[in-house]
């Protein structure tokens, strides 16, 4: 090793919008060594893309400029380049991977075409030369058949696939440095350790320099060399791995890291149900051998058998009131069409769901009506699933009126009671959710799931789209309202950490099957299933001498993503 | 290729839907009051003559009679005869479709010649001042009205300049282009602004998307950002836009064809529904439902053929 091969110096990002001058990235400076991987570790808005689009100078809008610093690479600095000397930098020195692999590969354009693009372009091959150089890399990046995959599309490959493809396309040019930003956020555990562990091969095998971005503390300290920490534009700490991760220097650092939920908790802050031994009380919910079949789209006149896909196949559970249970498993595994079911959101195929002991199958208006007055959900996206043009107290309003159980008059208050349940100041009240912020919004989100006076709460991959330290404190709000309102719990989630950090019980569920079920603790200390047990152990864990299992965590062949536009996709980004 | 399958099944679809519309268009045209024989006749009509005619075109027959008539002669491939022209009524419409539907087909071209480059700049000078003119362009283009247009294009380039016949219609294939020249801008100049405001706002989407960010990381220049990633992404929406265009300018180059004298479909319908020639009317109905559902069936071919995700 002989220096640095990048070397970022006093870089500054600034955007000016109508005069107002902000800085986004102030004076960070590091340096990446040759074959070293750089976790750059920040929350969202902590300007960790926007470093990265800075150093191949693709800043996302014309209002953002590099406002002073130098990125000093091979002994030029790259801020002084124009952009036709910058095409020949990226891609060819530097290559980058995305977040998600769906949107930045050209869905219309062969996987194979869009890795020898580059390769034509920059070094001047030939169809024939490139399309073979093209073979060979996606052939590195793992994929079985790169002859064949040549000529495929990219909606043709599952989530994995298709970042191995991004990987591919980056890689193209021989670049000496890559730029990861947040390159498994979006795929499944099991994916994520493959793809992790593939990035850790690319940089034995060709000495690559890696920037990896990402918000997840484990997979820093399973792949990184050395982390850098952002806040609010400004570079907290820098140093090996193993140094930041056990000495901290910075307090936000040792936040971060106390946050990060992986870290096992030894009983006393969970509070154990004891309802669910106490066997003479009837479940709240119970669900029997249930099946839920989706159309397969299209109207195709010659298949007598339409409701070929089985999303939820021959599911039986019990919740007991008080309880609460998470249900983990991959995307595709069935559990958001179950939460769905559950709530009468999607017509069953076969089976019985009970709630309280009426039958949604057979007594459907009745159970329907129940259903909506006792239980309730919170959803993923915590700004999709507010109406952007109501405050958060005529939200509020609007389900108490609508369930008809407050007085007209009483409603302020109980709007007032409510968000101080969520701990959300009363002055919420009158606020868009356009001017809150993410764990706010989720906060008003379970306000108005508490607005019902819910029996049941489902709570549908409620934190994912959370930074950590936000997503401790739902956690803690959800346990604080559990034990205070004695709610059952319904906890849908990928974080298997967060799953055992909060529930009793937990469910695994794989391809539409429970394969699963016991006491959190015993499930994940013991898990008798195969799949949990990978599952389990494909979570990049914060402590660097615990490695990703080296064998294959994957127990099938990834199934193939659906061809069509129409059908929705179940893959839960972030 | 499994996805091109639609080519094959479509068609099925298309014979109850030609039959809805033989129906409609069987009873709209005999509620349009007044009578082809008192027409026809004119100043010479009395109740007999009357009655000969109206018995020599089975109009005396009832209705569901006519039709059954009429849908026999279309299983055969006849339309019937005109009353007023007094010819096969495919004949006619053949000796007539041909410069309807190459003015059709050069102002579609033209159309697409100005929208595609305007778009681009547009687009790519999103904010600019290019863009901005090419907003108001289009916007000018929609808003005038085609007759003006035309009596404006026939001044400049005919009168002054002397470039373009005024108007009719040629024998050979460089005299008919040379007088469609002028009706296909006319038409052209409005289609060509719809399509841009479409494809203007898909581009400058694209732009922006995800797929033209790692292009350019992967270090492509902007040239080859558009045109190879950008611009095929932003086909499909203004594909079907023009075909629905299509559609309507089928039917609508009436004004045009009107203005500069070209002996085209337009023209044969509307002298069709004054003189109320049942046979013209229909048959020209059935033509032009029949080019609506090819052009549609065609927007889909080429949708699929752009994007590679969609089934039909």
């Amino acid at each position: 090793m002989t220096g640095p091969i990048l070397s970022i110096r006093d870089l500054t990002v600034k955007t000016s919008i109508e005069g107002e001058t902000r800085t986004l990235i102030d004076a960070v400076s590091f340096d990446l060594g040759r074959g070293e991987i750089l976790g750059l570790v920040g929350e969202s808005g902590s300007g960790k893309s926007m470093i990265c689009r800075a150093l191949v100078k693709l800043l996302p809008s014309p209002a953002i400029a590099i406002g002073g610093g130098s990125i000093l690479l091979g002994g030029r600095d790259l801020v002084a380049l124009d952009e036709d000397v910058m095409c020949a930098v990226r891609g060819v020195e530097i290559g980058m991977i995305f977040q998600n692999p769906t949107s930045h590969l050209d869905p219309v354009m062969r996987i194979g075409e869009q890795i020898a693009e580059g390769i034509r372009y920059h070094q001047g091959f030939g169809r024939d030369q490139a399309r073979l150089a093209a073979v060979d890399i996606l052939d590195q990046v793992g994929f079985p058949h790169p002859e064949r995959q040549f000529d495929c599309y990219p909606h043709e490959f599952s989530g994995g696939m298709r970042q191995r493809a991004m990987i591919a396309v980056a890689l193209s040019c021989n670049p000496k440095i890559l730029i990861a930003d947040e390159p498994t956020t979006a795929l499944d555990v099991t994916i994520q350790a493959q793809i992790l562990r593939l990035l850790l091969d690319l940089r034995d095998k060709r000495g690559l320099s890696i920037i990896l971005i990402t918000h997840d503390l484990g997979i820093v300290a399973q792949t990184c060399d050395s982390i850098a920490v952002l806040r609010n534009g400004q570079l907290l700490e820098h140093g090996p791995k193993r140094r930041v991760l056990s000495k901290p220097q910075h307090a936000y650092t040792a936040s971060l890291l106390k946050s990060h939920a992986s870290i096992p908790e030894e009983g006393g802050l969970r509070a154990v149900t004891q309802v669910a031994a106490n066997m003479t009380v009837r479940p709240l919910l119970e669900i029997d051998d249930l099946v839920v079949r989706f159309p397969t789209p299209g109207l195709d006149l010659f298949k007598k058998n339409k409701m070929r896909t089985a999303a939820v196949n021959g599911v039986s559970l019990r919740v007991m009131p008080g309880e609460a249970v998470g249900i983990v498993g991959e995307s595709g595994s069935g559990k958001s069409t179950l939460a769905r079911a559950i709530l009468g959101l999607t017509p069953l195929t076969s089976g019985h769901i009970r709630f309280e002991g009426s039958d949604l199958a057979q007594q459907r208006r009745l159970t329907l009506a129940k259903l909506r007055t006792e239980a309730a959900m919170v959803f993923q996206d915590p700004y999709n699933a507010l109406n952007p043009r109501l405050t958060i107290g005529d939200m509020l309003a609007e389900v108490l009126a609508v369930q008809g159980n407050t007085s007209p008059v009483g409603i302020s208050d109980r709007i007032g009671k409510l968000l101080d349940l969520v701990e959300l100041d009363r002055s919420f009240a009158t606020r868009l959710p356009r001017s809150m912020s993410g764990g706010q919004c989720q906060r008003a989100g379970i306000a108005r799931a508490l607005a019902v006076n819910p029996k049941l709460i489902i709570a549908d991959e409620c934190v994912a789209a959370l930074d950590v330290t936000i997503q401790l404190q739902i956690i803690e709000l959800f346990r604080d309202l559990k034990a205070r309102m004695n709610l059952t719990l319904l906890f849908i989630a990928h974080d298997l950490a967060i799953v055992r950090n909060l529930c009793d019980r937990v469910v695994v569920m794989y391809r539409g099957e429970i394969v699963e079920e016991g006491r959190c603790d015993d499930v994940f200390a013991n898990p008798s299933h195969a799949y949990t047990a990978a599952l389990i152990s494909a979570i990049p864990d914060i402590d660097p001498d615990k490695p990703l299992p080296k064998g294959d965590v994957h127990l099938r062949s990834e199934p193939k993503a659906p061809p069509v536009l129409r059908r929705r996709s179940l893959i839960s980004t972030r | 290729m499994h996805r091109y399958r639609f080519v094959l099944f479509r068609p099925l679809q298309f014979l109850p839907v030609l039959f809805g519309i033989s129906i409609i268009t069987f009873i709209l045209v005999r509620l349009i009051p007044g009578d082809p024989a008192r027409v026809l006749l004119g100043t010479r009509s009395t109740p007999t003559a009357i009655a000969r005619i109206r018995a020599q075109y089975g109009l005396d027959e009832p209705l569901w009679l006519q039709y059954f008539y009429f849908l026999e002669n279309l299983g055969k491939g006849e339309m019937g005869k005109s009353i007023l022209y007094k010819i096969d009524v495919l004949n006619l419409i053949a000796t007539r479709a041909e410069p309807t539907l190459t003015l059709v087909l050069t102002s579609v071209l033209l159309s697409i010649l100005i929208a595609v480059p305007m778009s681009a700049i547009a687009a790519r000078n999103n904010g600019g001042l290019a863009d901005h003119a090419v907003r108001i362009v289009s916007t000018f283009g929609i808003g005038f009205p085609p007759f003006w247009l035309a009596l404006m294009l026939i001044i400049l380039f005919s009168v002054r300049l002397g470039i373009f016949p005024v108007s009719g219609y040629g024998e050979t294939i460089g005299d008919k282009l040379a007088h469609l020249a002028l009706p296909s801008l006319t038409i052209a100049l409005s289609l060509s602004a719809v399509l841009t405001r479409s494809l203007r706002a898909a581009m400058i989407v694209a732009l922006k998307s995800d797929l033209a960010t790692a292009a350019r990381a992967r270090g492509m220049p902007e040239n080859i950002v558009f045109w190879r990633h950008v611009l095929p992404n932003s086909l499909a929406p203004t594909v079907n836009l023009l075909a629905v265009n299509i559609g309507w300018l089928i039917g609508g180059t009436v004004v045009v064809e009107t203005v500069f004298a070209i002996p085209g479909m337009g023209q044969l319908l509307v002298r069709a529904i004054f003189s109320r020639d049942y046979m013209v009317v229909q048959g020209v109905a059935m033509v032009f439902a029949c080019a609506t559902v090819l052009v549609n069936f065609f927007a889909d071919i080429v949708t699929v053929s752009l994007d590679p995700r969609v089934r039909l």
